[in-house]
């Protein structure tokens, strides 16, 4: 048992990654300029030791502040002291705490190390990280902040002491049910890793090896050959991506927590207290629904929403069940959008047509009539959502849409922080309206619904607010 | 009472309802802070399209141009009169809600026990006329209601605190402060 009441000091290893962090909270530029200013300066003579005395510096700079930062936790507070010149206390309740994540990055990984990042509400990023320490202790701290409970609202007396169950494994994906979220996945979801490149633009191109393709004339057979080359390059890129990020996905419950963990080179572990979740999405595009597969996301207060892709409907059950919410039936959704939509996305998309094929045609000539194609897609993708769009409204408000992909959200009553209905022209004219139900991370939105259906859903959701004794958050 | 937590279903018609005609219209001198700004824009739109068409020679497309963008801001100028005059806000037992937009017209509700933190806002224009504006904040959205007096603002403010805390205190039955008078 790891005593956290004594001020823990982070692994010495800790003094290169506070280095880095200083290093990037210079700027690029400033550090550009330092490099250029060490490598490219006169130095003679005496000033020929002045890149050691930086380096020196820095590295003492790096060392006083690994020594200088330590954590503990007293009272049922996370405190955490830092600073050398200026020196900061943090103290963080532990129940505020909304997800403790456990991360393993390579270098970690050979020395024994995890990185850990607290993150409370406060703000869109973790409030602080602790780079380097062992795993028992990062573990501890992971277990006391998701263990811990939050005050209950106590309208009509007091609630039952929550039961602590022990840590159980909820499933693990192997590398068969890895390799199969990776194939169902979008062909050119792969592609997306290589984003960052565009950074380099044409610079990139020039570097690439001409194969003298320039020289021949343009053969037909290209364009199916290279889009069928780009598609298996980004299956082979979204395999290698799976397997290196999610490798044995498993996920771990107790009786108030939830743990994903997955990695291969870098080890991820995400928690959260199953109170702190607000909303859950679960999607499906049609390959997944072929191998039954599904992504679901646990969207948390603060920082790292719990997302577990690849699970069937067995695990999707069970990890609603976890978070406390109950799987949405057919019945229960029952409700509809008003056909009205479909008219109204098609007349928006028609002036949008209208306005720009006036300019386009002065640019590309009678191709720009090619855009009023756009009108009829989206009279049949519309019309498909509204015959296929579900709602309903009992202890949680729940919807399922299907255009291309499924796609179910639901989020229990009692977690809602403001409910807005609103009415456009458009919906006044036809006495519909839209009720959008905001969560402290996320929202559940239904349009094109009799105003009369809005009206009563805001005042039960209201009432479910203040009558809804369990924890929210 | 067992003091369990129950959920027994109610039919809708007999939940409280959020009645239209209890809003609270916010001060009509929140028109003229609204419009100073428009003002200040306009007055910056006027002087760049005189200084530029003075060094165009007079150009046309300037002219037309600024022009255009004034009209457009009269436009907004219009609009802002009628979002003004339905901008109000209601006070519950349990929530707070603010009704606005013209175009679209918006309820949003706000239950107290959700609230986070509650702040008084007051710029130069707006103090030189006493007006402040009042912004509640949750974990997920937030509602201003500006154009509201500072004795309004200060006593709005003091209520869902207190409503806040007697949520978690297990006081539900705090006594309401006094409606905010209107105007």
């Amino acid at each position: 048992m790891i005593d956290l009441s004594v001020p823990q000091r982070q692994s010495p290893l800790a003094i290169v990654f506070l280095g880095l962090r200083i290093l990037r909270s210079l700027g690029i530029a400033q550090i550009v300029v330092v490099v250029l200013f060490i490598l490219r300066a006169p130095f003679n003579g005496a000033l020929s030791v002045l890149p050691f005395v930086i380096i020196v510096f820095f590295s003492g700079f790096s060392a006083l502040a690994w020594w200088r930062y330590t954590f503990q936790v007293l009272d049922d507070e996370l405190v955490v002291t830092k600073g050398i010149l200026r020196v900061v206390c943090l103290n963080v309740p532990i129940e505020r705490i909304q997800s403790i994540v456990i991360e393993q990055q390579l270098l970690h990984r050979l020395t024994g190390l995890v990185k850990v990042a607290v993150d409370t509400a406060g703000s869109n990023e973790a409030e602080f990280s602790i780079d380097a320490v062992t795993r028992p202790v990062a573990e501890e701290l992971q277990r006391r902040a998701v263990t811990a409970v939050p005050i209950p609202v106590k309208i009509g007396g007091a609630l039952p002491p929550p039961v602590l169950a022990p840590d159980r494994v909820v499933f693990t994906h192997d590398g068969r049910r890895l390799l199969a979220m990776a194939l169902t996945m979008w062909p050119l979801a792969g592609l997306l890793v290589l984003g960052p490149l565009l950074a380099f633009g044409s610079d990139l191109f020039n570097q690439l090896p001409d194969v003298g393709l320039g020289d021949q004339p343009f053969r037909w057979w290209w364009v199916p050959v290279g889009i069928a080359g780009f598609i298996v390059f980004s299956i082979v890129l979204n395999i290698t991506r799976v397997f290196l990020q999610d490798w044995e996905l498993s996920l771990r419950a107790s009786a108030t927590s939830l743990q994903r963990t997955s990695g291969l080179l870098s080890k991820t572990s995400t928690a959260s207290n199953v109170n702190r979740i607000q909303m859950v999405t679960s999607t499906q595009n049609p390959l997944q629904r072929r191998a039954g597969l599904r992504g679901i996301e646990l969207a948390t207060v603060g920082q790292r929403n719990l997302s577990v892709d690849g699970c069937d409907d067995a695990q999707f059950t069970t990890v609603l069940s976890l978070a406390a919410v109950t799987p949405i039936g057919e019945m229960f959704l029952s409700r509809r959008i008003h056909p009205a939509a479909i008219w109204l996305a098609v007349r928006n998309t028609a002036v949008a047509c209208a306005l720009l094929t006036g300019p386009l045609f002065w640019l590309v000539g009678w191709w720009s009539l090619l855009v009023l194609s756009s009108i009829p897609l989206v009279w049949a993708t519309t019309r498909l959502n509204v015959s296929n769009f579900r709602w309903g409204l009992g202890q949680q408000l729940a919807s399922a849409s299907h255009v291309f992909s499924w796609r179910t959200e639901q989020a229990l009553l009692h977690k809602t922080n403001a409910i807005t209905v609103t009415q456009s022209i458009f919906e006044r004219r036809r006495g519909l309206g839209r009720v959008q139900l905001s969560t402290a991370s996320g929202v559940i939105s239904i349009g094109m619904i009799p105003i009369e259906e809005a009206h009563a859903a805001r005042d039960t959701i209201l009432h479910a607010v203040e009558t809804d004794t369990r924890p929210w958050i | 009472m067992t003091g369990l937590f129950s959920n027994e279903p109610i039919p809708t018609d007999q939940l409280p309802q959020l009645a239209d005609n209890a809003f609270v219209p916010v001060d009509p001198r929140y028109l003229r802070v609204s419009l100073v700004g428009l003002a200040l824009t306009a007055a910056v739109i006027t002087t760049g399209t005189v200084a530029l068409a003075t060094q165009s020679n007079w150009s046309l497309l300037v002219l037309l141009t600024g022009s255009a963008a004034l009209v457009l801001l009269l436009l907004v100028a219009v609009l802002r009169v009628f979002e003004i005059r339905r901008l109000a806000y209601q006070l519950r037992e349990h929530d707070l809600s603010l009704r606005s937009g013209v175009i679209s017209h918006r309820v949003e509700s706000l239950p107290f026990s959700r609230v986070q933190h509650v702040n008084i806002h007051r710029g130069p224009i707006e103090r030189s006329l006493g007006l402040a504006t009042l912004q509640v904040s949750t974990a997920g959205p937030n509602i201003s209601i500006p154009g509201l007096s500072r004795a309004d603002a200060e006593q709005i403010k003091l209520l869902v605190t207190e409503r806040a805390d007697a949520v978690v205190d297990n006081d539900p039955s705090l006594p309401m402060p006094r409606r905010p008078p209107t105007g």
